[in-house]
């Protein structure tokens, strides 16, 4: 210690100045931070704050359940037989969602659930102070998650390289217009059915047939909203064709 | 006390040198401030020197790699990203590059630059973590202030795309989670620039400082020999003049091109292999992945239009096979070896993180220094507890 005292004693000055200097430049600059529970922070859309609950989009197909990688969803939900509107018709089931809660003391927020789901039931929302004093109350039921809903905002604007959405792609295809062109009145659905397969091209008999294939691949309600379609005229049956991604609403409409 | 010399001699009393002393046992941690996490050293000392040092490893075991074997491809990257969380993009980077080459998959380009830009600012946000944190260690204060600064200006563009802060649970297998949001590129450009600008403000209270070279230069040296042995990489094998970086040698993503003749990257070594000269590493890469983020918003404003992600099949069932992936991620080399059966868990992955072999190296260092030094050591190794114990 005794020999090298010098240089260090009169080294460790000029650092110290050195770093007192930065400071006092940045002494009269506004301050970075901000007072928290009184300014409250700026947080963007996309943030994954908190898990809100459209309930009435629910129709109880587990999915987000089990896609969680710490399986910390619980859903519990029993059918429901509805009588036939006309008579004549057919009884219809229904899932009806007794339980959904989210256990917010397991959760990793990876935010799966909320890709996953069909319906867009589920929505982050970027609010954040719902911390408890007991870990069991971050456990939410549906009605806690439905609580967050109003707090979800709307989906941030995307780049301007981004790839245009599939619904406007899909719109944009020059391959109807081609097909009207190529053969108007006659044999449509016969035609129609081999080259564009996702089109949902033959109207008179699709309907039918479609539903079978989606019925049996995805275990998931629309199960039980396509059944609605084969009492309605085939007119309106291929419109609900078309919107049988997004069943939820015909479901229910039909159903009361 | 000189500092140049490798050995450091502390006489204190009379007569000191003959007086008998027993070695005895010291342990550091496992809930040691200077420790960081919970690391436990058992240090064997003679006075104020260190006899032997051995880390013990294991406090913050969860199961990493047993947890992958039953979760799909989706869900292991909200664990991978979660082992060393100061760089979780490069993390989830390695799972979907493995998965997505032995599936064979074409990633779009926008998605490859966008991850590249992104897993730089990943570096960033890592590197200025230590550069405050070091300091600290070392008794200064003030300079974990401006770091977190910075941070804070980076965490806000991470945290608008991905909507995480740490976990960005960003990657997909095919390419990212969702596009950009309008204007982002321009706000990173912002933040970037805000970044580069203010760092000399966090350098000028590190880099020359004399108190902080009084505590690092000559202390704890890492020689060539010692981190090929232990298989050390990243910044630390750097700063002692093993020059690997995988972005360079083995380039993945768009680093082949930014590597390139003309491009912007450039591997930052240094040959004492000392405390101060590893956080002298650390220090320049930051500015160097500052510029590769910028290469990358150039690249991703002049890309044509088109998608970020590829349509994945409901049920992803990666081939039988087995594959190694390794990326150069902050804190060294970051290897997923990845086993498929043919399911869509795979059999086996193993994770081979950097700070593990960066601590297990401690054993060799550490004999022969004063205690206050070891701080000094071990801060400057750059670990996250829970990569080594994953």
């Amino acid at each position: 210690m005794s020999e090298p005292r010098t240089p260090r004693s009169g080294g460790a000055l000029p650092g110290l100045l050195k770093g007192l200097a930065t400071t006092a430049r940045t002494l009269a600059r506004p301050t970075h931070t901000t007072e928290y529970p009184d300014a409250p922070p700026h947080l963007p859309p996309r943030s994954r704050g908190v898990i809100a609950l459209l309930e009435e989009n629910c129709t109880s197909c587990m999915l987000c359940a089990r896609e969680c990688p710490d399986w910390c969803i619980y859903i519990d939900s029993h059918k429901e037989t509805l009588p036939a509107t006309t008579p004549g018709g057919r009884e219809r089931q229904r899932n009806v969602l007794d339980r959904f809660a989210i256990d917010f003391s397991l959760c990793m927020y990876c935010g799966i659930c909320i890709e996953v789901c069909p319906f867009d039931a589920l929505h982050w929302s970027p609010e954040f102070e719902y911390s408890e004093l007991d870990i069991r109350d971050l456990l939410h039921e549906k009605d806690r998650l439905g609580q967050w809903m109003p707090t979800v905002p709307p989906p941030p604007a995307l780049d301007e390289h981004s790839a245009e959405p599939a619904e406007v792609a899909a719109a944009n295809k020059p391959a109807r217009p081609a097909r009207a062109a190529g053969a108007p009145p006659p044999a449509r659905a016969a035609r129609a059915e081999r080259p564009e397969r996702p089109e949902r091209p033959a109207r008179a008999e699709r309907p039918a047939r479609a539903e079978r294939p989606e019925g049996t691949a995805r275990p998931e309600p629309p199960a039980d909203s396509v059944p609605a379609e084969p009492p309605t005229p085939p007119s309106t049956a291929s419109e609900s064709g078309s919107a049988e991604t997004k069943s939820p609403e015909p479901t229910s409409g039909e159903d009361q | 006390m000189t500092s140049s010399a490798g050995q450091r001699e502390l006489t204190v009393g009379m007569g000191a040198g003959g007086l008998a002393t027993a070695d005895m046992v010291l342990n550091i941690g496992p809930q040691h401030p200077a420790t960081h996490g919970v690391l436990r050293l058992r240090i064997v000392v003679d006075g104020e020197r260190i006899v032997s040092a051995e880390p013990i490893v294991g406090y913050m075991h969860r199961g990493a790699e047993k947890l992958f074997e039953v979760r799909d491809y989706r869900q292991i990257v909200v664990l991978a990203n979660r082992h060393d969380w100061l760089s979780a993009f490069s993390n989830e980077l390695g799972v979907v590059l493995g998965v997505e080459r032995m599936l064979g998959m074409e990633v779009p380009e926008r998605a490859v630059w966008a991850r590249t830009l992104l897993a730089e600012l990943n570096r960033v946000l890592n590197h200025l973590m230590f550069l405050g944190s070091y300091p600290l260690e070392l008794g200064a204060i003030t300079p974990v202030f401006y770091a977190f600064r910075e941070r804070e200006e980076l965490q806000a563009v991470m945290e608008e795309a991905s909507g995480g802060r740490m976990h960005y649970m960003f990657n997909r297998v095919g390419g990212l989670k969702e596009d950009l949001p309008a204007g982002w590129l321009e706000r990173v450009r912002y933040a970037v620039r805000a970044v580069r600008g203010r760092l000399p403000e966090l350098e000028s209270l590190i880099v020359g400082n004399e108190i902080l070279e009084a505590r690092t230069r000559g202390v704890g040296v890492l020689t060539a020999e010692l981190i090929g042995a232990y298989g050390v990489s990243g910044p630390i094998a750097r700063a002692s003049g093993v020059d690997l970086d995988l972005r360079r040698d083995e380039p993945y993503l768009a680093y082949g091109e930014l590597f390139g003749p003309s491009g912007p990257g450039r591997v930052v070594t240094r040959t004492a292999g000392d405390c101060l000269s590893r956080l002298e590493v650390l220090l320049e890469q930051v500015h160097v992945s500052l510029d590769l983020a910028d290469a990358c918003l150039e690249r991703l404003h002049s890309l044509p239009q088109g998608p970020v992600n590829v349509r994945l099949p409901k049920v992803l069932k990666v081939p039988e096979g087995d594959l190694y992936t390794a990326t150069e991620n902050p804190l060294g080399l970051n290897g997923y070896y990845l086993v498929s059966r043919g399911e869509k868990t795979p059999w086996r992955l193993k994770l081979r993180s950097a700070s593990f072999n960066n601590v297990a190296v401690l054993a060799e260092v550490l004999p022969g220094n004063l205690i206050a030094d070891m701080v000094a050591i071990l801060g400057s190794m750059f670990f996250v507890v829970g990569d080594i114990d994953k």
